[in-house]
């Protein structure tokens, strides 16, 4: 749809929205937890109308139509704010968050309120908390779909490797999903490549969110209040990629009293501490782990290994202070890296740095803002000083961003979401330092600047009680900016033309509108039907070739040559709540196609290759499946079940003869199991188990000898596939002490239970034995792997 | 070498480093198995190999052909081609089979640098060719040997030293023949990063080959550039067999890109070369 036509159609809906009001007032505030004073994200707030003495709700005077007795009902946003609108009556508000004690109030609205709460944690979750008339069921009714919300306890209690808690993994259990390997903090969403998902952290994009090449992701679990994934529908006010966003919210610090936490385990350690800076206005926060593998090879009496780095270390924090009633200011900040060095010889280094400063504003009870200005940097280094040859290798990318976004709450029916955003992008593709007595001498790959510009308006709408909709356009203008040589390549991969830019020349600029639709229709109490259509725009591409994260996978720009990633996604979805909301059940289908999707062509070199964009090939994708998902929120035992079917096929001019073939993310079957299980005050079991299909590989279909040795034949790619995949992890926390302010755990896990010796590749070689043979040889990267960690918190 | 094999090779020592720091503390010490699978067949594929150089004749072209995976290595010969050098300043020569599936030059020349050589070769209803240019020769001035650290050992690697003539575009590759024995490693440079400068880059190798006293016969051979791309891309194929190189494996591998029409894997280069003979001393 053209974008006039739609922002008219946008006008007249609020148009009719408006004369729709009559005498109204809005109830609004900020939703805090008592212990801590952390703000609570996704609270919900439910308005009925009703007095002190009236008793249950539902009865005289609601709202026409609201057969519950809600006359309102809103969730708190990033901050913890929330809005809504309800005429003059008295009312009944109940704040409830999963895992909190709900709690209610009785007003009078006769004009504008503000109300703000503080929520008790249960501490005991044992004890069943029922609150009537609270709405659970919010999953049915929300517009969005694929979107999954993880709480930091599950994540806290999922099982994973060397029982160092990780988001990146505890996401890769949930359904449509997949991870990118053993040991990988990469994952697929419905087809999408591990370069597809923007994964923020307080808004700031994390390039890249691996230590060690994958096995431990980059976020401190420690430093995390909120995580949220959003499937490839997420609302306007996101962008940048084509299949996900991971949005992860750091922890705000307690505002009520000083805390020292933090935990031992086999890999690192971690230690967190808090405290309000001035009760109830302010608060900081100040988490770090690192890892001390090396100072165990510092023992060992190889001269080698006892002079070699090799760790990695995390910090976050995070000041915010409130300056008065209706504004309220975050600093946060990330900082990160690896190191590992041999013997002074060669060291490698690399980490992100992200910064966050935000305002909040509230105008008034129904306006609300957020300027951010945020920054990020991922960059590595090479340092090689084997065979006098004294080089230094250094890349980095860059960004400094400015965004305004505003939430308008104009009625119980109608909200109003607007934004900008600003982003200037800095990439340094490669600098070379070589020392006198090298024999290299030194380079330095032009820089490439871009800016990219992003505007976005939505609107949630709600024509009828049944029928919910969420829509809106992003529009996304990407500038490639001069200084710099621009070239344009033949088939063969060789530059037929260049242009030379002078510096802010604008080289190319790609505007794009990314349409996003979500509409629910409520069949019942609780169940619906959603719809769903989002497009997305990528403008930043990762090149890499190899089977792990490497960190000197390039980031690059769209160009000239290399036109924006473009994805169509629609699904569809039933959704259904059993046993008094107790279990949420889904299905969605999707079908999600992909234009001027990349790929390299056969021995490309992407490595600090000035014409890296000659390697390149382009072309399309698609990909479908349906997605089941079962998830038991109360009770003891907690947990969730999820099956997801799919396929993803490419077709790449000059690959297989240009014919669709098997993505390396195509995973059919995928089964996820995650089980939560409160056993007593003192102990939780907790369990997971995963299935999937072996992913698609090229294998080998024939050998030759060449200069007397042998060498493996290949034809089509991705023809074969890796053996399925199938694990099981346990693991048991203990709470050893507890009293009003100190508290300490005990986590005993075991990573790969039954010893499950999977896949991790699978190399082709010459039988060492026998040398008129050749071998397939199935590499293991963990077994089974137990580990245990102490928790404290005083 | 260029800055990606430069890099590469970095990553390499970064990563064996990482994988055996990672093997020694944490990992199952041997978590590999050798497995049965069931890999795609393709049809029977023609490879050559065929060398012109400023050395003496006669040169040979030996032609082979790809067998399945499970087969043993054993690579049947093709008998019965038509094999034809060709220069351009006039030389003809048709090449005869020597012993089954190698084919010798007949004519009593040697291989000139500057000149352009084609080879064709017609057999079984196809028809292959491949065309290059030899290089001016560059004189390898003498070869050193270094001591290397790598993970829990250290090796030792011969250093070739000679001058890189002005301007980019020169293209080594060496080989190493260990007390009599050849050592089936390629070693591949260009000056892309190094034009003009005095050249003593060493000949990496993970592994304990050459022991001091050993004695050994290095060639140095200034090939192409397409001659340098097929063998740079060849040696990424070769795999040190550790779970280091694992981790870099790439994820699409693919035949490395040649010279020769028609489909044959293989290579025809034109190429100088120089021999040095001595002991491995430190």
């Amino acid at each position: 749809m053209p974008l006039p036509r739609l922002f008219g159609l946008l006008l007249l809906l609020l148009a009719v929205a408006a004369a729709r009001g009559q005498a109204k007032y809005s109830i609004s505030g900020t939703i805090r937890d008592t212990t801590s004073g952390e703000v609570l994200i996704g609270a919900t707030v439910s308005v009925a109308r009703g007095a002190a003495d009236g008793g249950a709700a539902g009865g005289e005077g609601a709202h026409p139509g609201q057969g519950t007795g809600v006359a309102a009902g809103a969730t708190t946003n990033a901050y913890g704010f929330y809005s809504v609108t309800a005429p003059e009556g008295k009312y009944r508000v109940v704040i409830s968050f999963a895992g909190y004690g709900a709690d209610t109030f009785f007003v009078m609205l006769n004009g504008n309120l503000r109300l703000s709460a503080k929520l008790i944690p249960d501490t005991n979750q044992l004890k069943a908390v029922v609150v009537s008339s609270v709405r659970k069921n919010a999953n049915v009714t929300q517009p969005l779909m694929g979107v999954q919300k993880l709480t930091t306890a599950e994540i806290a209690n999922v099982p994973v490797i060397f029982g160092e808690k990780d988001v990146l993994k505890t996401i890769q259990l949930l359904p449509g999903v997949q991870s990118a390997g053993d040991g990988s903090s990469g994952f697929f969403v419905r087809g999408g490549t591990s370069a597809q998902n923007l994964i923020l952290l307080d808004e700031a994009v994390v390039y890249n969110p691996d230590h060690l090449l994958g096995f431990f992701s980059t976020f401190n679990s420690d430093a995390i209040k909120d995580v949220t994934v959003y499937k490839g529908e997420e609302p306007a006010d996101y962008g940048g990629r084509l299949s996900s966003v991971v949005d992860i919210r750091m922890n705000d610090g307690n505002n009520q009293r000083y805390s020292v936490s933090g935990g031992i385990g086999l890999i690192d350690s971690r230690l967190n501490i808090e405290g309000p800076i001035v009760k109830d206005e302010g608060s900081f926060f100040v988490s770090a782990r690192r890892t001390y593998a090396d100072l165990f090879l510092r023992l060992s009496k190889d001269t080698n290994l006892n002079k070699s780095s090799l760790y990695f270390y995390d910090l976050n924090a995070k000041v915010n202070y409130k300056l008065g009633e209706k504004d309220h200011l975050y600093l946060s900040g990330y900082n990160g890296e690896d190191n590992l060095g041999i013997n002074n010889l060669f060291n490698l280094e690399y980490g992100n740095s992200t910064g966050t400063l935000r305002w909040n504003h509230i105008f008034n009870s129904r306006l609300f803002s957020n300027t951010s200005l945020v920054f990020s940097k991922y960059n590595y280094l090479i340092n090689d000083n084997q065979n006098n040859n004294d080089v230094n290798i250094s890349s980095y990318i860059q960004d400094a961003s400015l965004k305004e976004d505003l939430q308008y709450y104009i009625n119980t029916a109608n909200q109003l979401d607007i934004g900008i955003s600003v982003t200037h992008h800095a990439l340094a593709p490669g600098i070379l330092n070589a020392g006198e007595s090298s024999s290299f001498n030194s380079l330095f790959l032009p820089k490439k600047y871009s800016l990219e510009s992003d505007a976005y308006i939505s609107h949630r709408w709600s024509p009828t009680d049944n029928l919910h909709i969420d829509y809106g356009v992003r529009v996304t203008s990407f500038a490639i900016l001069g200084p710099g040589t621009f070239y344009t390549y033949d088939s063969l991969g060789d530059a037929i033309d260049s242009s030379v830019y002078m510096g802010h020349s604008v080289v190319k600029n790609y505007i794009n509108p990314e349409p996003r639709f979500s509409a629910s229709w409520v069949l019942d109490d609780v169940s619906s039907i959603k719809w769903s259509y989002a497009r997305n725009i990528q403008n930043l591409h990762l090149l890499t070739n190899s089977t792990s994260s490497n960190p000197t996978d390039l980031w690059v720009p769209s160009s000239n040559n290399i036109k924006p990633e473009i994805a169509d996604q629609e699904s569809i979805g039933y959704f259904r709540n059993l046993a008094d909301n107790k279990y949420e059940t889904s299905v969605e289908v999707y079908y999600k196609t992909m234009q001027n999707e990349i790929d390299y062509k056969n021995g490309a070199q992407l490595i600090a290759n000035e014409n890296v964009e000659s390697q390149l090939l382009y072309g399309k994708g698609r990909a479908y499946g349906v997605e089941l998902f079962v998830k038991k929120k109360e009770g003891a035992l907690t947990g969730w079940v999820s099956y997801t079917l799919s396929r993803t096929q490419l077709q790449i001019d000059g690959i297989n003869n240009n014919q669709w073939y098997d993505a390396s993310q195509d995973v059919p079957h995928n089964i996820s199991v995650v089980g939560i299980y409160k056993v007593s005050p003192k102990w939780t079991l907790s369990s997971d188990f995963v299935y999937h299909s072996g992913q698609s590989v090229t294998y080998p279909s024939g050998k030759y000898i060449n200069n007397g040795e042998v060498f493996f034949y290949y034809t089509d790619r991705n023809a074969s596939r890796m053996p399925p995949y199938d694990r099981l992890d346990l693991a048991a926390t203990v709470i050893a002490t507890k009293t009003a302010k100190s508290e300490s755990s005990w986590t005993f896990s075991v990573y790969n239970a039954y010893d499950r010796a999977n896949a991790y590749a699978i190399i082709f070689q010459q039988n060492p034995n026998n040398p008129e043979q050749t071998q397939a040889v199935k590499y293991t990267l963990y077994k089974l792997v137990p580990s245990v960690t102490w928790n404290f918190k005083f | 070498m260029t800055t990606y094999q430069m890099t590469s090779m970095i990553f390499r020592a970064a990563i064996v480093a990482l994988g055996g720091l990672l093997m020694v503390l944490m990992f199952c010490p041997a978590c590999t198995k050798v497995i049965n699978l069931s890999v795609p067949n393709a049809a029977t594929q023609i490879v050559i190999e065929g060398n012109v150089t400023n050395g003496p004749g006669p040169y040979q072209v030996s032609i082979t052909t790809t067998v399945p995976f499970s087969a043993n290595n054993v690579f049947p010969t093709v008998d019965g081609a038509r094999v034809t050098i060709t220069d351009n300043a006039g030389l003809y020569d048709s090449l005869t089979e020597t012993a089954p599936g190698i084919y010798s030059t007949q004519g009593n020349w040697v291989g000139q640098p500057g000149n352009t050589y084609t080879l064709s070769v017609s057999v079984n209803g196809g028809s292959y060719t491949g065309t290059s240019t030899m290089p001016q020769p560059v004189n390898l001035d003498s070869v050193t040997f270094e001591q290397v650290s790598r993970l829990k050992k250290s090796v030792i690697e011969a250093v070739p030293n000679f001058q890189d003539p002005p301007g980019v575009g020169h293209y080594y590759q060496f080989a190493e023949t260990i007390n009599g024995s050849p050592l089936n490693k390629i070693f591949v440079f260009d000056d892309r990063l190094s034009a003009g400068n005095y050249i003593h880059q060493p000949l990496a190798d993970d592994s304990a080959h050459l022991q001091a006293g050993d004695y050994l016969s290095l060639n140095m051979y200034c090939v192409d550039e397409n001659t340098y791309n097929y063998f740079r891309d060849l040696a990424q194929q070769q795999n040190t067999g550790t779970f280091a190189a694992v981790l870099f494996t790439d994820v699409a591998p693919a035949n490395p890109n040649n010279n020769l029409s028609g489909g044959a894997l293989g290579y025809f280069s034109a190429n100088t070369t120089q021999t040095w003979t001595g002991y491995v001393n430190l």
